[in-house]
């Protein structure tokens, strides 16, 4: 579903990503971790187009973005990838003077051009989904963050994204909460969405991520299947970080 | 205490006093576009000249005093001379009905006649009764500006002929009435205007002195009546070109103590409240007309002055910083005065109204500009990345995403300015607009009643920007109480 190859980001004389590649097939979730400054979040960044790549290039749903096109083009391809990716950020960033429907619906009316009824009718169906319908009329100020952030995703997903991106999604949720974000993120890996979740929480990637990709120093150092990276990593630096969370 | 400064301070208090012993005739007069009354001395600027200059110092001398002249404005000629700021007024001041109830006047001195000016190519405009329905300009609080009023002609007030005039030449009004000496000074030799019709009208000129001066008043009529005699009067009128017929005929009949064979007329302004009252709606309309259109083209030039202040390329930036800190950075007054006086050079000649409106407009446009700024700095980025990430574009994204919240940041000192805005309307005085603060000043210098008009005005403005913050504030409640209130089921479990 999407699949990076060499990927490289540079902020002036101080390379953050250093040649990065993996892929994540159809229907699974990628769990990316990594200590602070590992260069997750400049990933994540570059996946939607926030960032621009130096070198290198992302491909997702027949949308291929590359480092060093003209600027014009790879603005161009910026606004299709942004089409084909959606995006949980870690402060949400909810629209606060839209209700939570007026923040699902936003998008998909003034973007994609859809009619209202057809937008909120699939939005209230959205909400149900993330358990958030009850509070459809009310406005983000009055949502707790797990709240707020199940507006979030509803959001993300009323795009129909080729792939979600959540950047540290529990670290505004208390243990009880992780568990039912836990949930519903496998549910919808399930329903068939693809997924890339960014967490220093191994706890919870370890719960819901089919492969993991550990980064440090802006590299990629161990990518596998969850349950092998976490029982037996190939790597001694992976090794520590793990026993270090645990 | 040193003993040297004691013997400098006697030294000081007796020289003050040898001073005095000739005592002072201080006398008040506006000299601003005063000539040739009184006026600064084009060759040498800190000199005044004029022939009532020089009448005074005559007259002084005659009374075995020393003349001091306290320049003033003329319109508050009268309340200043009953605060005491100086003991006569020589002026060119008519005695008038009102007048009369708040001072007391000297004998005549001189034999003024009334002249209306139109533009050379006029030729609808022969005497007053061609300008009921047109507008003439004078000199406010005088005897031509009642003379207007009594008439029902629509006049407009001006602090000083060189700004009737110009108005005249650039068609912002019709006609101008103004005392023949300043006609003959001002207008006479413009090509561009001419005389309709002959000298019209008959009012002496004298001075005026605080009620209760009895005896100082009749030092000045003694005086007066001896420059008379003495032909001292008529060799300085003879000077200034000001000895005419109607001269000869006056100072005839002082010297022989018989009547003038014409009366002079006593113009009476007609003072009533109703009249006020109406007088001063149309001032408050016209200061909300100001306010208003001022305040839609601040609120709309200020989105685009802010936008290309905080986002635009650097030559856009600069020209944004630089209208911003020039219209912060000078008093709306001479910005006003500038686009009143100064855009006519090149050609644009708006009316006062419009004027005012464009000038508060711009004038304003760069503090709103800042409001929004601030406004806009105060989203946060995240609300940009969040758009972005959702496919808008950034147009997209700033007119539905970042716009609406950052008015909702604007609008409490949106609402202040716009309060202080509609204050700020009374500078548009300074031009002549009929707005309440012009309203107020000349209905109060023509009636004397500056605390109950004073209080009345005061209720006019109260009346319109109390509902107007009260609005304001209804606003910014509803769009914080939409937070609050829907706090209360804000935990529901999840």
């Amino acid at each position: 579903m999407i699949k990076v190859e060499n990927l490289r980001k540079r902020f002036g004389a101080n390379e953050v990503l250093k040649g990065i590649n993996f892929e994540v097939p159809p229907q699974t979730i990628l769990g990316v971790i990594g200590a602070s400054g590992s260069g997750k979040t400049t990933l994540l960044r570059c996946l939607n187009g926030l960032e621009t790549i130096s070198e290198g290039s992302v491909t997702c749903a027949g949308v291929h973005l590359e480092g060093g096109l003209a600027a014009a083009e790879y603005k161009k391809r910026v606004r299709a990838l942004r089409l084909k990716v959606g995006t949980v950020f870690q402060h949400f960033y909810l629209f606060p003077h839209l209700s939570v429907v007026g923040n699902v619906i936003e998008a998909p009316v003034h973007v994609l051009h859809t009619a209202k009824k057809t937008a909120e009718t699939e939005a209230y169906e959205l909400l149900e989904s993330v358990g958030m319908k009850h509070a459809a009329r009310r406005y983000p100020e009055s949502l707790s963050g797990g709240e707020q952030q199940r507006v979030a995703i509803a959001r993300a997903l009323a795009m129909h994204p080729a792939l979600l991106l959540l950047d540290e999604p529990t670290s505004a949720l208390d243990p009880r909460r992780i568990q039912t974000l836990r949930g519903l993120l496998r549910g919808f890996a399930e329903k068939g969405h693809t997924m890339i979740i960014i967490s220093h929480s191994i706890g919870f990637l370890g719960g819901v991520s089919d492969n993991l990709l550990y980064m440090e120093g802006g590299l990629v150092v161990e990518h596998g299947p969850t349950d092998q990276v976490l029982n037996s990593p190939k790597d001694q630096r992976v090794k520590e970080f793990i026993n270090q969370a645990e | 205490m040193p003993r040297h400064i004691v013997t400098l301070l006697l030294l000081l208090l007796t020289s003050t006093s040898t001073v005095s012993a000739q005592q002072t005739l201080r006398w008040g007069a506006d000299p601003s576009g005063g000539a040739p009354y009184v006026y600064t001395d084009p060759a040498n600027p800190d000199r005044y000249i004029g022939y009532e200059k020089e009448m005074v110092d005559a007259l002084a001398e005659a009374m075995g005093r020393r003349a001091e002249f306290i320049p003033s404005d003329w319109e508050t000629l009268v309340s200043a001379l009953q605060r005491k700021s100086f003991d006569i007024i020589v002026n060119g001041l008519e005695p008038t009905g009102d007048r009369a109830q708040q001072i007391a006047f000297s004998n005549p001195y001189y034999v003024f006649q009334l002249q209306l000016t139109v533009r050379r190519d006029d030729d609808r405009i022969h005497s007053l009764d061609d300008c009921k329905k047109r507008t003439v300009g004078t000199l406010g609080n005088t005897a031509a500006s009642r003379l207007l009023q009594q008439q029902g002609i629509p006049f407009r007030s001006y602090q000083d002929p060189v700004g009737a005039y110009r108005d005249l030449e650039l068609k912002r009004i019709d006609a101008v009435v103004m005392d023949v000496p300043a006609e003959a000074f001002y207008a006479r030799d413009n090509p561009k205007l001419k005389q309709a019709g002959p000298p019209f009208s008959r009012g002496t000129y004298v001075i005026g002195l605080r009620k209760g001066d009895d005896a100082l008043k009749a030092e000045v009529d003694r005086a007066i009546e001896k420059m008379i005699t003495d032909g001292t009067l008529e060799k300085i009128l003879t000077k200034w070109k000001l000895w005419n017929e109607a001269q000869v005929e006056f100072q005839t009949s002082v010297k022989t103590k018989t009547p003038p064979a014409i009366p002079f007329e006593m113009t009476n302004s007609i003072f009533n409240w109703g009249e006020a009252l109406l007088r001063l709606t149309r001032a408050a309309l016209v200061t909300v007309l100001i306010a208003l259109g001022s305040m839609v083209i601040a609120v709309t030039l200020g989105l685009p002055l802010a936008v290309g202040q905080w986002n635009g390329p650097k030559w856009l930036r600069a020209v944004c910083t630089v209208y911003v800190e020039f219209f912060r950075g000078t008093p709306v007054l001479v910005q006003l005065l500038f686009l009143y006086f100064g855009l006519p050079v090149i050609g644009i000649a708006m009316p006062g109204w419009l004027t005012a409106l464009v000038g508060l407009g711009l004038n304003y446009a760069a503090y709103e500009s800042q409001v929004y700024r601030s406004a806009l700095d105060a989203i946060p980025k995240g609300q940009w990345e969040a758009s972005y990430s959702l496919g808008m574009s950034p147009l997209l994204a700033f007119r539905r995403i970042i716009l609406p919240q950052a008015f909702r940041i604007a609008l409490p000192p949106m609402t202040n300015d716009f309060v202080s805005l509609f204050k700020d309307t009374s500078v548009a005085f300074a031009i002549s607009v009929w707005e309440l603060a012009t309203a107020y000043r000349e209905l109060a210098n023509a009636s004397g009643q500056f605390l109950l008009l004073g209080v009345t005005v005061s209720l006019f403005y109260l009346a319109m920007s109390l509902p107007m913050a009260h609005l304001a504030r209804m606003l910014e409640q509803r769009l914080s109480n939409r937070a609050t209130e829907r706090h209360d089921d804000a935990e529901v479990p999840a």
